[in-house]
């Protein structure tokens, strides 16, 4: 069992990408199980998933990252133990760290593939500007493996550049994919990303 | 909210959350495209609402409209004109359910309350609906003193 994150700041379209790559790569061949943590305590997004025809383990009331990550150890060993996937993709909260997902994890022997953080081009400057925000997305994005520019068909191309350049910054190692889930851009690459590393465990 | 599910991280400083789920009703019945008016103008409302208190950010507003035939989802980051709406109308009903979901950056926690309340009935009162009572809940995800830490 492998398994992705797509972190993000909230309303960064995590929900949309995590139904767009649990599609294609559910079409692949690749059995997908997919873990919703919302910070309400009445879940929507998995409610949406779900409406996609996908099975998906809400944790609800709190933050995986660090309110109830024992609640992840638990749905994360309930998963391992009843339906054994080759992937599960966790969407956690928009507010979440995920290294500190990804140390959770590492703790139960999972196999742990990359983390993908969104960044919502549309509101790059806003959300730099504003101290608390800007720490929690700086830290955010310090974690990613791949950073995805996401809503890029609602602003110009300076405005991608900008953020890019501001991303960048702040984690040079990171791979910088220009993402449109509405239009289809940079969605097959993350899909191939997270295939490699499921096919090769 | 139990005292242990807050969060301490100094990172989620800030941002509050508010979940409401009730049961819409009328007499009259409501058709499909009238149900997706009513999801749009609940998400404008309460995001204007939330600005009107002093939200610096709409970290989201999420709502999702469940009838027996039809299912609709609605979010927005606080533009008025930037309002999703999906999903399937299915037949007009006299009652559906409605989950809301509203995750704000720069107001206290009970005026994220508040302004969602308030937002909510004043579309629903728009709408000529009544709403059974369901408990609503505040999210709180910050107390910066100490305590139990299970991260």
């Amino acid at each position: 069992m492998k398994l992705v994150q797509i972190a993000g700041y909230l309303g960064s379209g995590k929900t949309t990408l995590v139904i767009a790559l649990s599609k294609g790569l559910s079409r692949s061949g690749l059995k997908v199980a997919i873990l919703v943590n919302e910070i309400g305590e009445i879940p929507v997004d998995g409610k949406v998933i779900e409406d996609y025809g996908f099975t998906v383990k809400d944790i609800g009331g709190g933050c995986i990252c660090c309110q109830i990550a024992g609640n992840l150890t638990r749905t994360l060993r309930f998963l391992g133990d009843e339906q054994n996937p080759d992937l599960v993709i966790i969407e956690p909260t928009g507010m979440a760290v995920p290294g500190s997902i990804r140390e959770t994890v590492e703790a139960l022997n999972i196999d742990i593939g990359p983390t993908i953080v969104l960044f919502d081009t549309t509101r790059s400057e806003k959300l730099l500007n504003y101290e608390t925000l800007k720490r929690l997305i700086s830290t955010q994005i310090r974690d990613a493996d791949f950073i995805a520019l996401s809503k890029i068909d609602k602003v110009s191309e300076d405005v991608i550049e900008h953020a890019s350049e501001a991303v960048s910054v702040i984690n040079p190692a990171a791979g910088i994919i220009r993402l449109s889930t509405r239009r289809g851009d940079g969605v097959m690459t993350l899909a191939t990303a997270v295939q490699e590393v499921t096919i090769k465990k | 909210m139990k005292d242990d599910l807050r969060s301490r991280d100094p990172l989620h400083e800030g941002i509050f959350a508010y979940s409401v789920s009730c049961l819409l009703s009328r007499d009259r019945e409501i058709e499909g495209n009238e149900l997706r008016r009513f999801a749009r103008e609940l998400m404008v409302s309460v995001s204007g609402t939330c600005f009107h208190y002093g939200a610096i950010d709409i970290g989201h507003i999420k709502a999702y409209i469940e009838t027996g035939t039809g299912f609709l989802y609605a979010d927005t980051l606080g533009d008025a004109g930037d309002v999703t709406i999906e999903g399937r109308e299915g037949d007009a009903v006299r009652s559906f359910r409605l989950v809301l979901n509203s995750v704000i950056y720069g107001i206290t926690e009970e005026a994220v309350k508040e302004a969602t309340e308030e937002a909510l009935e004043r579309t629903i009162s728009g709408f000529g609906l009544s709403r059974q009572p369901v408990a609503p809940k505040v999210i709180p995800l910050y107390r910066p003193e100490g305590g139990r830490h299970d991260g």
